[in-house]
């Protein structure tokens, strides 16, 4: 299984993403996560694993190897790319049960990325959260 | 001499806020406009002193509020030059106004005929025109803006002796060009259609003259002229609003109504179904009186010089593609090739600044650019231009930070 985040650790994701004081900070810090993202290949980039509802193209494929979720994931906006590296932190190589049992709302909100759950990216947001938690 | 915007700041508290920490710089008027403290005044000061129903008279409220809403008719009617103020339909915006023509005039079309726009058009004045050729087996035709922005020489032959209906925005929300409309509206007229003009984009900018114009209808939106949501307006000449079929019915509307028939009321109310938005009719009363009270010129060359301004000063960075174009235009709209308007409008946002990234609900519009959507600043009369030049600089930093080496 590939490792879609890269050689960012989980903890380091929410490190940097607590740590920004301002919408400028969370901007950039998105940024630069996002470059940790592995461009999926165009043939990946399907109507079927585009994700509905989103105002930048998403696209999301769940990938399950012993019992274990495993996500890849793109998106044609930069900072969408950023903001699929932390939620994909959240969930990574969790049990389905496990990843149902999360407050991802909440998980989130701590990681100052609430506005991007309110904004007009709230739909997008909230279909992705909802894919990864589907069987 | 320059007109000089400080002296209306004082009028939009709202704009002088923070936006994370950021002085607020507002830049989506073309959205909504915000509002000055006397169209504020105005909605409270009904509220605080005549709230009543209206033409349902018999006491002392009821007739004060009842004079003051019909009061509004008049000045809206006078701020766009209609004859009387008969002509002049309260809607919920110009979405509500345009579709009251499309269902009015649906008895007259038939299998055949052709319902005219042009390519430029909100989904406001294409969706129900769509609608209205699918329910009738009209023909729904587009006269489009060629590739380079501008109209075919010779755009006649759109104009058929089918043609029933020509409707057209006056100026583009997404891409602010102006549709050449006393040649278009000729064309129409020779092929006896009905002409209907969206106004949405113009109110707030440029002085508006129906009678000169002469089209059939005029359909404009309160909260893009300084006055408050939900109210709206659908100006039409008498003998095309009489052949209206209303779209709603019930109370106001009637004059006589039994288990059998209804008879409905004269004009203007025979179109306006329902306790009105009376504290919205107000408040567009008073953005009237606030525009009414200004050098329209010089605002309209003052936004204007703002846009062309920055469309100068990010012509001259190179690597942007504008849309809009470089002059008599109050908005410029934008795409960076490889940066999404998504990633542009979430630093921009950061750093206070609100535009509008989208395809500005126009999406045959932008599929004919060849673009998802654009970026669009759009300007106001209590627009500096410090925040023109802010516009500019911290769309240069977002390009910055995001261009991949
Ligand atoms: C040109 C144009 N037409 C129609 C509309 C629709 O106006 P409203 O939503 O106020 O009905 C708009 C608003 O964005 C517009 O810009």
């Amino acid at each position: 299984m590939t490792d879609s985040l890269g050689q960012q650790k989980p903890v380091n994701i929410k490190a940097q993403l607590q740590a920004c004081r301002s919408k400028e900070e969370t901007f950039k810090t998105l940024v630069t996560l996002s470059k940790t993202l592995p461009r999926l290949p165009t043939e990946e980039k399907t109507e079927e694993n585009k994700v509905k509802g989103c105002e930048s193209a998403v696209w999301l494929i769940i990938e399950e190897k012993d019992g274990l979720r495993y996500f890849k994931a793109d998106s044609d906006a930069k900072l969408m790319r950023g903001v699929l590296v932390a939620i994909l932190s959240l969930v990574e190589g969790k049990t389905l049960v496990d990843i149902q049992k999360m407050d991802l709302t909440a998980e989130l909100a701590e990681l100052n990325l609430s506005s991007y759950l309110t904004s007009s990216r709230t739909n997008g947001v909230l279909a992705i959260l909802s894919k990864i938690n589907t069987l | 001499m320059a007109f000089d915007p400080s002296s209306l700041r004082p009028l939009f508290p709202i704009l002088s806020q923070q936006a994370y920490d950021h002085p607020l710089t507002y830049l989506d008027n073309a959205a909504t406009t915000q509002k000055p403290l006397s169209v504020l005044d105005a909605i409270q000061g009904y509220y605080l002193s005549f709230n009543a129903n209206v033409h349902r008279g018999a006491h002392f409220l009821s007739d004060r509020a009842t004079n003051r809403f019909e009061q509004a008719r008049d000045t809206v009617a006078s701020f766009i030059n209609a004859p009387e103020q008969s002509h002049i339909i309260w809607t919920k915006g110009t979405t509500e106004a345009i579709n009251t023509v499309a269902f009015g005039l649906e008895h007259l079309l038939e299998k055949g005929d052709e319902i005219l726009i042009t390519s430029l058009e909100h989904h406001a004045n294409l969706v129900p025109w769509q609608q209205l050729a699918f329910r009738t087996g009209a023909r729904l035709r587009i006269l489009p803006l060629t590739s380079n922005g501008k109209w075919e020489p010779e755009f006649g032959h759109y104009f058929t002796d089918r043609t029933r209906i020509f409707a057209a925005t006056q100026i583009s929300n997404a891409i602010g060009v102006s549709t050449p409309l006393p040649t278009m509206l000729n064309y129409a007229k020779q092929q006896g259609a009905f002409t209907l003009v969206d106004g949405a984009q113009a109110v707030a900018h440029h002085p508006v003259d129906v009678q000169a114009l002469d089209c059939d209808f005029y359909v404009f939106s309160g909260h893009k002229m300084y006055g408050p949501t939900g109210i709206g307006v659908l100006y039409g000449k008498s003998h095309a609003l009489e052949i209206l079929l209303p779209y709603q019915t019930g109370g106001e509307m009637v004059r006589h109504v039994s288990y059998q028939a209804t008879e409905f009321n004269v004009l203007p109310y025979r179109l306006e179904a329902g306790t009105p938005h009376i504290e919205g009719v107000i408040g567009l009363a008073a953005a009237c009186d606030f525009l009414n009270a200004q050098d329209r010129l010089a605002l309209l060359a003052w936004e204007q010089s703002l846009a062309s301004h920055v469309y100068s000063r990010l012509q001259k960075e190179g690597g942007i593609d504008i849309y809009s174009p470089e002059k008599n235009t109050t908005l410029v709209s934008l795409s960076v090739p490889n940066i999404h308007i998504l990633d542009l409008n979430a630093y921009l946002d950061s750093q206070g600044v609100a535009v509008r990234a989208g395809s500005h609900c126009a999406h045959p519009l932008m599929a004919q650019l060849g673009v998802a959507g654009t970026l669009r600043a759009s300007f106001a009369c209590y627009n500096t231009m410090e925040e023109a030049n802010r516009f500019c600089d911290v769309l240069l930093e977002a390009i910055d930070l995001l261009n991949d080496e």
